[in-house]
């Protein structure tokens, strides 16, 4: 376990000593605060549009114009709230698809991984290890999410819905299948490959609803943005089973990873 | 018991290239073992094979007695690769901290044992600086450094001078004899003969992944051989004696023909006659490590 726990700790280190990742982390963050401030921008503009004329000076049809707007300005918030995650989902994607394709492939091409496994350290636990220091970075990604969203909910005075409230969650668990996918085809192509094939290699994408559906990891049932933005209010159980569901195909491909890598040989 | 046990180890890569054809090698506690031979002879797919890096194609490899696909067969082995690769984003305290964390060290005493190597291999300047600022000599000399981290009883190193100058060098065997008088075995693969001739027991000569030579010193010079010298020897007659298969070493104006029996010596001697060269002297004595090691290349 001590083991794990290092080689845990070491990826993390490694993962934040990778500009390309920060940057792109710090980016796809930085995207998400600007893009929700100028949803909210819009949605103050429009706020003054609608109250300029005082209420009393209103024609009857000024009056119904109004409150059509008060209407259509409340069903913008969930659509703000989606285009926040859309943003949000996007960076957790690029996040976890390139930090899971780096994370042994790196110490392979760089040759760190002699020196690692010349101590009694297993190939299980090297990759574990490798793993849960992605796991890490994706966890606290969503965390930084989760905090923004609080932020942007405020500002906008938007109610959060129990699908919202637990969208970092569901955010990081996508991630977490999306990177074990990624993991597991660094071990076979290069990372840049890896990374996109991962990203695309869903049922989603490709075959919904046929039959690839039961042998590739779908990411749509766990797309938040798509959820808030057809109003699809989670309850708890379907979480636990989302949950689940993506544990299941993390550990699957982690699994794969492992015999892969077990059978693999570092020249 | 055996530090090292190889039994019919074989390996064949991809694409079908030989490295290793069934060797059978052990190395005992306390020697210093030197593992000699041309590129591509098979001995960094050796220390692969003995560091479970790649799996062997036949035959069983054996750490202190166990399998070495055994993680727990490392714990008391030290590994310097010829290429040292470190993680650089480390400081050079920090770094073998965490290798001494792999490697099973107690935490108590982790950071006084990277303290004690820092100081030992010369960087403790350099303790709180970053890997990727150090020069290649303080890489190698970090690389060996963590290689002792867990004070191990087996070392093994693949070409540890190579990126060094002679000042460090001479360090680096300083270390060595240091490390064989505690005990300790060490398994070094390296081209630099007189290197290997002066610190180590034992050696083996590998060729084309074949064993062809395992023993001391003294048992692989086998009887003594004869040693013609010649001063200032005409180009034309070194091309005869080469031609003619005659071992031949040249130093600054001295030339010397190594001959393996009494019939050499004799063709030696009519060669050098009909060219005209002169003979300074003739030694009689043990053959030095090259002239073995290029009998068991030549396969002679």
């Amino acid at each position: 376990m001590t083991e794990i726990l290092l080689i845990a700790g070491d990826s993390v280190r490694a993962l934040l000593h990778r500009r390309l990742l920060v940057a792109l982390m710090i980016g796809m963050l930085g995207l998400t605060v600007v893009s929700s401030l100028l949803l909210n921008a819009v949605l103050e503009r429009v706020q003054e549009e609608g109250a300029w004329v005082p209420e009393s000076n209103q024609s009857e049809t000024d009056k119904q114009q109004a409150r059509q707007m008060r209407d259509g300005l409340e069903e913008l918030g969930p659509i703000f709230m989606a285009g926040f995650f859309w943003f949000a989902t996007l960076g957790g994607a690029a996040v976890a698809v390139y930090t899971c394709s780096v994370a042994v492939s790196t110490d392979i091409r760089q040759g760190t991984i002699s020196v690692v496994l010349a101590k009694p350290v297993t190939r299980a636990q090297f990759l574990l290890g490798k793993y849960c220091g992605a796991g890490v970075v994706l966890c606290s990604y969503s965390a930084l999410t989760g905090i923004a969203m609080v932020v942007f909910a405020y500002a906008n005075q938007t109610d959060l819905n129990l699908t919202a409230r637990y969208a970092p969650w569901l955010m990081f668990c996508n991630n977490l299948m999306m990177g074990s996918v990624a993991l597991l085809l660094s071990l076979f192509v290069r990372p840049f490959v890896a990374a996109v094939i991962a990203y695309f290699a869903s049922a989603s994408f490709l075959s919904s609803p046929n039959p690839l559906y039961f042998i590739l990891p779908s990411y749509d049932r766990l797309n938040v943005a798509l959820l808030i933005m057809e109003g699809k209010l989670i309850a708890i159980e379907d979480i636990f089973v989302l949950t689940l569901y993506a544990f299941d195909v993390a550990i699957i491909f982690v699994l794969l990873s492992l015999w892969r890598f077990r059978t693999r040989e570092m020249i | 018991m055996s530090v090292i046990r190889l039994e019919n180890l074989s390996k064949t890569y991809k694409g079908g290239i030989v490295a290793l054809r069934g060797i059978d090698l052990e190395v005992n506690a306390g020697e210093v073992f030197g593992f000699l031979g041309p590129n591509g002879a098979g001995k960094s797919t050796t220390v692969k094979l003995l560091l479970n890096f790649i799996r062997p194609s036949g035959g069983t490899a054996y750490l202190f007695d166990e399998p070495v696909t055994c993680a727990r067969s490392r714990r008391r082995v030290g590994y310097l690769p010829e290429s040292v690769h470190l993680h650089r984003y480390y400081t050079g305290q920090r770094l073998l901290v965490f290798y001494a964390g792999l490697s099973g060290v107690e935490r108590s005493v982790r950071s006084q044992r990277a303290a004690e190597l820092l100081e030992r291999f010369g960087l403790l300047g350099a303790a709180k600086r970053k890997i990727l600022q150090y020069s290649k000599g303080m890489l190698q000399r970090m690389g060996l450094a963590q290689a002792l981290i867990n004070d191990p009883d087996l070392l093994i190193l693949d070409e540890p001078t190579s990126n060094l100058d002679p000042v460090a060098r001479r360090d680096v065997r300083d270390i060595l004899l240091e490390f064989t008088a505690r005990g300790k075995t060490v398994f070094i693969c390296s081209h630099i003969l007189s290197e290997v001739e002066s610190v180590c027991d034992r050696v083996g000569i590998l060729q084309h992944g074949e064993l062809r030579r395992v023993g001391t010193l003294q048992e692989l010079s086998g009887s003594p051989i004869t040693r013609i010298v010649v001063r200032d020897i005409p180009a034309g007659t070194v091309r005869a004696l080469s031609a003619a298969g005659m071992r031949l070493t040249i130093n600054g104006r001295e030339a010397t023909i190594a001959c393996k029996d009494e019939a050499a010596h004799r063709e030696a001697e009519q060669m050098l006659e009909a060219h005209g060269a002169e003979i300074e002297r003739v030694e009689t004595g043990r053959r030095s490590l090259e002239e073995i090691f290029f009998d068991a290349i030549e396969g002679t």
